[in-house]
């Protein structure tokens, strides 16, 4: 039994037998030094075993014909990768933060008019906001119960510099009520 | 002569080199050579068939996406079988990660009884021949949990260091060196049982 050797000095002589031991501590190490007879009959157990395995591994072959097996290897290799859309998604991204503020003011703009009259007979229908680069139509049918907002961008192009570019005004936001 | 047979004739080192360049043809040929190989190292580490397939033409796939990487250091084989034996460990890290804690699996971490087994002094190989030894090698290594086996594998058919095992699977040297030891020992033990069954 084994059970007097400790486990420090079996996963020692171990590593001597595997060759894993600097040159010093093997020579500290080596059975023959150690002296037990513990320690000599376990490294001829963890040697005939490793000399049992050493070169007889079961030899397995792939259970399917080689144009079986490529077919499947070949299907991966050929599979597209995943393309564009992970690419224009941060520019996606950005327009939304450039918009997203402007459209939410807006949309609270139009909020606060229903709010402010809330028992006015359908005395408007639509109202029209313009602001920079942008305009809001709010369509109120109180009839439906119904409102709808229109956001439309109504940038100029940059690159002219006529003034009929620059319509509608873009310094005031101008309220319509009808 | 077809062009199939002009690669069979080229070295593997050639056939990795046009394979870098996109030629498929010949990374066929370079599968066809070793696909036992990957898929029988597979199987040794995940002892299940379907698995192994679908483990080693994952590994196929990959070689494949790095070739790259592949400088001709080690052999493409070899370079091969590292793919293979990571993706491996990862199948059995996962594996591990849905079991339950359960004894079976603290067994497994210390080593559970094999160290106070009596040492087994007869030559496991003795009197008998190399397919009935390989044979019992493989019933016996059925037995090992999934983290004794790999060690013994990588090392005792890998014939790789303590320390490149515990790179490969991500634990200590410590812990490769114990969980060899208890492998052994059970593996000592199993084929001695195996030897005994057999006399009987």
């Amino acid at each position: 039994m084994n059970e007097n050797l400790e486990l420090n000095l079996e996963l020692e002589l171990q590593a001597w037998l595997d060759g894993e031991l600097s040159a010093p501590k093997a020579r500290r190490t080596d059975p023959k030094i150690v002296g037990e007879e513990e320690a000599s009959r376990l490294i001829t157990e963890l040697q005939a075993i490793k000399s049992a395995l050493a070169g007889n591994e079961m030899a397995r072959t792939v259970p399917e014909t080689r144009a079986l097996y490529w077919s499947k290897i070949e299907r991966q290799i050929q599979r597209p990768a995943p393309g564009p859309r992970l690419v224009q998604a941060p520019r996606q991204a950005a327009w939304s933060r450039c918009f997203a503020p402007l459209v939410g003011v807006a949309a609270l703009a139009c909020l606060l008019l229903l709010a402010v009259e809330p028992y006015a007979p359908p005395a408007f229908n639509e109202i029209s906001s313009t602001g920079e680069g942008m305009e809001a139509v709010t369509f109120h049918d109180q009839s439906a119960g119904m409102t709808v907002v229109w956001l439309t961008d109504t940038a100029p192009a940059r690159t002219t510099e006529s003034p009929d570019a620059r319509t509608p005004n873009t310094e005031d936001s101008e309220v319509e009520v009808e | 002569m077809s062009l199939q047979q002009d690669k069979s004739a080229l070295s593997d080192a050639d056939l990795a080199r046009a394979a870098q360049k996109g030629d498929m043809g010949a990374f066929e040929e370079l599968v066809a050579r070793h696909r036992d190989q990957i898929y029988a190292r597979a199987y040794s580490m995940v002892r299940n068939e379907d698995e192994a397939l679908d483990l080693s033409q994952e590994a196929w796939v990959k070689g494949w996406q790095r070739l790259a990487q592949f400088q001709g250091e080690a052999s493409f084989a070899t370079w091969m079988t590292r793919i293979v034996i990571n993706l491996c460990v990862d199948q059995l890290r996962k594996q591990k990660r849905q079991r339950a804690e359960s004894v079976e699996v603290l067994e497994e971490e210390s080593g559970g009884v094999e160290r106070f087994m009596p040492v087994t002094m007869p030559n496991p190989a003795a009197g008998l021949e190399r397919t009935e030894l390989r044979r019992r090698i493989d019933r016996a290594l059925d037995q090992l949990s999934a983290e004794h086996r790999t060690v013994l594998v990588l090392h005792e058919f890998e014939g790789l260091g303590y320390r490149e095992i515990a790179g490969q699977m991500g634990c200590s040297i410590g812990t490769v060196m114990s969980r060899l030891f208890y492998a052994r020992r059970r593996m000592a033990s199993l084929l001695a049982g195996l030897k005994r069954e057999n006399e009987e």
